[in-house]
């Protein structure tokens, strides 16, 4: 079902706007699931407004780019659009291109006979320029006016044309959400399922991987993997099955001050730049996500030559291993045990990791596995070798409430 | 002539703000500027009571104490700004200081279009019942490309440029006098 998302174009507290979207979302509710949104929640747009006073304007942002589709409701105010709901459009085209291409729908209702077609037409106007570039539906017009006859007390619209003609105008709508799914299926930039080409592999220095194998790895292994490449944009991420962050195809190519709310990206980018000069290699943050415990690990990820690729994000839960630790599996007695299944799940391959590990292709990742078992906790990946496990410094602690936010 | 400017952008660093400072300094001998910040005015919300917010009142009243109104407006997405729109909200609300005042917009814009189209909206908002300014729709005057046509200090460089600007405040003095005479004669009747 499409995910629809209505923004009512007034802070008022009564709105007749606010009873239309209302109706359309009891109405459509076999269509669309359509999710109202309040613009008022909004600070008002400027250009200077601090990153920590956006943290609402990202919300917004990350509930756009999820959406197949987007309805304004808009009153008329002075001939126009209300401030409110043209601060709304502002931070959507500021410095972001989450509006671009995205299908777009104008309604409204005004008291009088009008009934906001000026505004509408101002609205239309704003959607197709260049910085928003919506996919504005053409037509379909839905201008409801003379609301006192036209909606009864509890909020239905009992004026049946009007109902015939918004049925025909989402209708229309749905369709047309349709027509462009179907354009930019064949350039998604992942498909979720499958790599692009599954019969192609990549060689290794110590084997071949063929490209399904690296996407099962990636699905299969117990951490979640997230790249933010050389140019600081989110690249890709693994698709693993109930991620603690859970991350949309939509993000990809973001900038990290897109992707991430707006109190997190000092510390984020404190992190990437000190990779990116070399200054180190690895920050640990262990933290409870969703009643368990975790532990996120950033790397930095550079080529044999030291030169910076991108920053690696490694999210899992550690309650499995802690709880073993816990149970003694480390303990000299139970040593036997342990080391059984030690064996078992590091796979013969590597074994002989420890002499390995000064090796180059550590920074491959994907083919690595430690064998050398004692304190480095940071088991799955290769680049970690080079960096120490430090428990990290004020960082910690900015990032840990941000990444809070993730979650939601 | 006592003119209220009103830059139309919450930025700090506002092209426009710095184009009505450079008439107000440039038109010193003719004209009194009172260039308005709109800054302070808060988000316009149709379900407010009660006293308005001072920095409303205050705009109202300086509006009132002008013989006239300049408007410049930058251009977000083909529009006004949304601060711009909240202030006059505010000002077709409970106060109406714009009601048969003269008025002329102007604009200026990084970009070639140097605002035309966010002009023409601004006129049409003008003009609605709940403002019903007297808008001077003689000489145009959009600022575009307004990185090479001002220096550092916010002075206007190109001869041509500036030449159209007085042209346009020539125009606008004899238009604001009359449309102010034509009020007065109105109210005696």
């Amino acid at each position: 079902m499409k995910k629809i998302l209505a923004f009512v174009g007034t802070n008022a507290d009564f709105s007749y706007n606010r009873l239309l979207l209302r109706f359309m979302k009891k109405h459509f509710k076999q269509m669309a699931e359509i999710e109202i949104y309040e613009v008022r929640k909004l600070p008002p747009f400027s250009v200077d407004t601090p990153l920590s006073e956006q943290t609402e304007v990202w919300k917004l942002k990350q509930k756009v780019k999820q959406a197949d589709g987007l309805v304004f409701s808009t009153p008329e105010y002075d001939h126009g659009i209300p401030a409110v709901l043209k601060s709304a459009i502002e931070w959507l085209s500021y410095h972001t291109t989450v509006l671009k291409k995205k299908p777009t729908m104008v309604v409204g209702v005004a008291y009088g006979r009008q009934a906001s077609a000026r505004s509408q037409v101002q609205m239309r106007q704003i959607l197709i320029s260049p910085d928003c570039d919506t996919n504005l539906l053409p037509g379909n017009e839905v201008l409801i006016g003379n609301v006192k006859q036209t909606f009864a007390k509890d909020g239905r619209i009992v004026d049946q044309e009007i109902v015939d003609n918004l049925e025909q105008c989402f209708t229309h709508f749905i369709e047309y959400i349709q027509i462009f799914e179907n354009v930019r299926r064949t350039d998604l930039q992942m498909s979720v399922k499958q790599p692009t080409i599954s019969d192609a592999y990549v060689q290794f220095p110590t084997g071949r991987l063929t490209l399904k194998q690296v996407q099962q790895i990636f699905s299969t292994i117990p951490f979640e993997v997230d790249l933010i490449d050389a140019d600081d944009r989110f690249a890709w991420y693994s698709d693993k099955p109930n991620r603690e962050h859970v991350r949309n195809v939509a993000s990809l190519n973001e900038t990290v001050q897109e992707c991430h709310p707006p109190m997190a990206v000092p510390a984020v980018m404190s992190i990437i730049n000190s990779f990116r000069e070399g200054k180190r290699d690895v920050v640990t943050r262990p933290l409870w996500m969703k009643g368990h415990r975790s532990l996120i690990q950033y790397y930095a990820l550079r080529d044999v030559d030291g030169h910076y690729l991108g920053t690696i994000e490694f999210t899992g839960s550690v309650e499995y291993i802690l709880q073993l630790f816990e149970n003694g599996a480390w303990d000299q007695d139970a040593t036997t045990g342990a080391s059984q299944s030690g064996a078992d799940a590091s796979t013969g391959a590597s074994q002989n990791d420890d002499e390995e590990s000064s090796e180059p292709d550590a920074s491959t990742g994907a083919s690595e596995n430690d064998s050398n078992g004692n304190k480095q906790a940071d088991a799955s990946t290769g680049a970690s070798e080079t960096g120490s496990v430090d428990a990290e410094d004020d960082d910690a602690d900015a990032s840990t409430g941000a990444s809070q936010h993730d979650d939601k | 002539m006592k003119i209220a400017a009103i830059a139309g952008s919450n930025a700090n660093h506002s092209y426009n703000r710095m184009l009505l400072e450079y008439m107000a300094n440039r038109y010193k001998d003719q004209d009194q500027f009172d260039v308005i910040d709109i800054r302070p005015v808060p988000m316009f919300n149709e379900s407010f009571r009660g006293d308005l917010p001072q920095s409303v009142k205050d705009i109202d009243q300086r509006i009132q104490a002008a013989d006239a109104v300049i408007i410049a407006s930058p251009e977000y997405n083909h529009s006004i700004t949304s601060a711009l729109k909240s202030t006059i909200e505010w000002l077709s609300y409970q106060v109406h200081p714009l009601d048969h005042k003269p008025v002329w917009t102007t604009g200026a814009s990084t970009l070639a279009q140097g605002t035309s189209r966010s002009q023409v909206q601004l006129r049409d908002i003008l003009i609605s019942p709940g403002l019903n300014a007297s808008l001077c729709q003689m000489s145009e005057f959009f600022l575009s490309d307004v990185r090479n046509e001002m220096d550092e200090d916010g002075n206007l460089t190109n001869p041509v440029t500036i030449k159209v600007l007085d042209k346009c405040m020539a125009e606008f003095r004899p238009f604001a006098r009359a449309i102010n005479r034509l009020t007065e004669e109105m109210k005696q009747q």
